[in-house]
């Protein structure tokens, strides 16, 4: 009876100890597992797959494509690019969706989230931080800035992309000129840009003038004209319903304003995109711009801009709902139509573009990451003046700036009509808001939002 | 092989008879040709012909994609924008063709006055080089030249101590804008065909002409007009078609703005076809557009086509 007994517990023992040696075995065979990733393992059976990327032409993807060879060096995976315009990118990569087609690296902008990944078009990032062969031990999700992780990556609760070109609006300025009018510091609200420092710095006679924000038609003119007078004001596009708030008295406001800026704003604004507003400060013909912080590089270039010395970078000005900037900025993310040794391939390159180890040389090449560590790198902040009102802006800023819902681009498109049009004075705000506000509430009923078909998400 | 080039009785060569006779060489020679217009031409109408019936939206791969017979056309009937583009479109077609017309026809009377041959080789030259410039790019040369501050267009007004004036940021002026790229790079194309028009006047004619008359505006109206006037319908057609499917010199000028002044109607229906990617409107409204160059082109060859 007692051998017995002793037998039953020796093999208790012997049985705990199998478990726990096997447990420990697989444990540290996990973690030196996990020790040991590294990019050049885990891209082994990948090595000769090319890979397409769609890139645009502004300075992330050119730091990018300087940085490309380190990683087809380390992995052997060739990854092709195409440089496609902005205003063409979303149609080529459409087609290429529907058509069946060769891009494996999505380039997709915070409005087309709900459009991609609600289409199915987007693989999750999910499936390969599953994987332990590919994910990154390092990858830490969460060291992205919440907002850009959100905004550019996210839809409902499932992650698609890596914040890639992140941007915040930007107060950038002439300070020599501000100092030459006697200001010593960027106006601090959009009333004091318009009242205070517009009438001093507006010389018409001389064709010089205070202020100009780019509102040529198209995602320029919706985007970073129309929606940048809303918010700051305490307007918005949409209620909480989605129906048109276009003319509440908050978003009336924001948009009269605007009105109100064309006084101190060069004649043809209308026709102003990115590179004309851009080059209107970096002539020194306009003292102040509201633009994206991925210009700065453009601006504080000697061969492009004549106002290196006196360029000044601030956080946009405030309205009377506060700090209120415009949000930008495109993620990367993965094909769910690629072969699988391509979506390894492409995952592979996303996560290592992103990456916190990579976010320095990204930023020195003259991309704007969106991890949070490198920016408390004091050598960065010295170096890079728009970082500090960039993460400022961050940290403060409207994630559903503009709804990233799939029918962003139409409603893009009408504003983009009816908001020139506003801006001209062929017709007045109320009534263009009006006309406005009864397209988008046609295209967002005909999508099924107020039939309840579709969650109220933007 | 020894058939082919063997004498038929006749005394003539046959080349390769069997093959002539049975008229595989003639589909050979046509396949080709046939295939490509097919895949390019043919093909694609008839798709668009069939989207245009259909709900059909590629930016919803998931909705169904029934046939709703006319819905689409209705759409387009009611649609005030598609017809604003199109009045638009007529407009520029009524503004720029007769003024091409009129520069072409002087440009050809010059060079086909005799003498001067080396600057006329010259002139000739000079002209294919706006043909030759893709009209993305014409856009692009567009923006640059209408540039308020830096632009060519307001750098000679200035030396007039005219100007600046603001052109691609008003409606008005962006519409002339675009109109003086379309007559800067078409004007050639009329010229060019009414000289190769004028080399049809017979000799003797013209020649028999000068003896009657010293009015050169006579000759040009009693005698040339009148072999010119197949040339006229060339390029009434084509550049009706042209201009009724111009999209890429607008959409780089001025994207179809400020507003929708410069809209016309190919660069309204890129955007509900790709834009919005509504694929069956976006057909509705291009076959629409594909009948209305059809009637246009049936009346100029009624009403100007002359043959001499």
């Amino acid at each position: 009876m007692k051998m017995f007994r002793g037998k039953k517990v020796l093999g208790a023992i012997a049985f705990a100890a199998a478990l726990f040696s096997s447990t420990a075995i697989m444990s540290t065979a996990l973690s030196s597992s996990a020790m040991a990733w590294t990019l050049e393992e885990a891209a082994q059976p990948y090595k000769g797959t090319s890979i397409k990327a769609i890139f645009l032409d502004r300075p992330g993807y050119a730091a990018a494509i300087k940085l490309l060879p380190e990683f087809e060096k380390k992995t052997g995976i060739k990854v092709n690019y195409e440089i496609v315009p902005y205003e063409n990118s979303r149609e080529r990569q459409v087609l290429d969706f529907t058509g069946g087609g060769e891009i494996d690296v999505v380039l997709t902008d915070v409005v087309w989230i709900g459009e991609f990944a609600g289409n199915g078009w987007l693989e999750p990032v999910k499936t390969f931080t599953d994987d332990a062969k590919l994910a990154d031990p390092k990858l830490k999700l969460d060291g992205f800035f919440p907002i850009l992780l959100e905004s550019f990556g996210t839809w409902g609760d499932e992650v698609y992309g890596l914040p890639f070109d992140n941007y915040s609006g930007l107060l950038y300025y002439n300070k020599c000129t501000l100092q030459q009018a006697g200001f010593d510091k960027p106006p601090a609200t959009w009333d004091e840009l318009l009242n205070v420092y517009g009438p001093k710095l507006t010389d018409q006679a001389n064709r010089k003038y205070a202020f100009a924000l780019q509102s040529r038609r198209g995602e320029t003119q919706s985007a970073d004209s129309f929606m940048r007078v809303l918010w700051p004001f305490g307007g918005s596009l949409l209620d909480d319903k989605f129906k048109s708030n276009l003319n509440s008295k908050e978003s009336q406001a924001g948009l009269k304003f605007r009105q109100d800026l064309m006084k101190i704003m060069p004649p043809g604004i209308v026709d102003y995109d990115h590179a004309e507003a851009v080059n209107a400060l970096a002539q020194g013909n306009v003292a102040m711009i509201t633009e994206w912080s991925a210009f700065y590089s453009t601006l504080a270039d000697p061969t492009k801009s004549r106002i290196t010395d006196c360029l000044a970078v601030a956080t946009e000005p405030a309205g009377p709902a506060g700090l209120k900037p415009a949000l930008g900025g495109f993620s990367l993310g993965v094909n769910a139509q690629s072969s699988d040794a391509k979506k390894a391939a492409a995952w592979l390159f996303i996560q290592w573009v992103t990456s916190e180890e990579m976010a320095k040389p990204y930023v020195e090449a003259g991309g704007v990451s969106g991890r949070t560590t490198i920016y408390k790198d004091a050598d960065i902040q010295k170096r890079y003046p728009f970082v500090q009102p960039m993460v400022a802006s961050w940290d403060g800023g409207v994630p559903d700036f503009r709804p990233r819902f799939a029918e962003w681009p139409e409603l893009s498109e009408v504003i983009a009509e009816w908001g020139t049009r506003m801006m001209l004075g062929n017709v007045s705000i109320e009534d263009g808001a009006k006309s406005i506000g009864a397209k988008v509430e046609e295209v967002l009923g005909q999508a099924g939002y107020y039939k309840g078909d579709k969650p109220l998400r933007k | 092989m020894s058939s082919g080039t063997q004498p038929d009785g006749s005394g003539k060569p046959r080349v390769f008879p069997t093959l002539w006779n049975n008229g595989r060489a003639a589909f050979a020679f046509l396949a080709p040709a046939v295939v490509a217009l097919a895949m390019i031409g043919i093909f694609p109408t008839v798709f668009a012909l069939v989207n245009s019936f259909r709900r059909y939206n590629l930016a919803k791969p998931r909705d169904p994609t029934p046939f709703i017979g006319f819905d689409n056309y209705l759409t387009v009937f009611n649609d005030a924008s598609f017809w604003g583009a199109l009045g638009r479109t007529f407009t520029f077609l009524i503004t720029v063709v007769p003024i091409q017309l009129a520069l072409g026809l002087i440009i050809a009377l010059l060079l086909h006055k005799p003498g001067l041959s080396g600057f006329k080789l010259l002139a000739r030259l000079s002209l294919v080089i706006p043909l030759a410039t893709a009209p993305a790019v014409a856009g692009l040369i567009g923006r640059l030249v209408f540039n308020r501050d830096f632009g060519v267009a307001n750098a000679v007004l200035a030396l007039v101590n005219a100007g600046p004036v603001e052109w691609l940021g008003d409606t008005t002026n962006a519409f002339i804008a675009v109109a003086l790229m379309d007559i800067w790079q078409w004007t050639p194309f009329c010229a060019l065909v009414l000289l190769a028009g004028l080399t049809m006047v017979p000799n003797e004619v013209e020649e028999a002409a000068r003896l009657e008359t010293r009015s050169r505006w006579q000759i040009v109206r009693y005698v040339q007009l009148p072999f010119l006037l197949p040339s006229i319908t060339v390029i009434l057609i084509l550049r009706t078609a042209d201009i009724l499917k111009m999209f890429d010199t607008v959409f780089t000028m001025t994207r179809g703005g400020p507003g929708a002044a410069t809209e016309l109607v190919s660069v309204y229906i890129q955007r509900v076809g790709f834009r919005v990617f509504d694929q069956g409107v976006a057909s509705a409204q291009a076959i629409l557009l594909l009948i209305l160059t059809i009637i246009l082109a049936r009346l100029y060859i009624k009403f100007v086509y002359r043959e001499i």
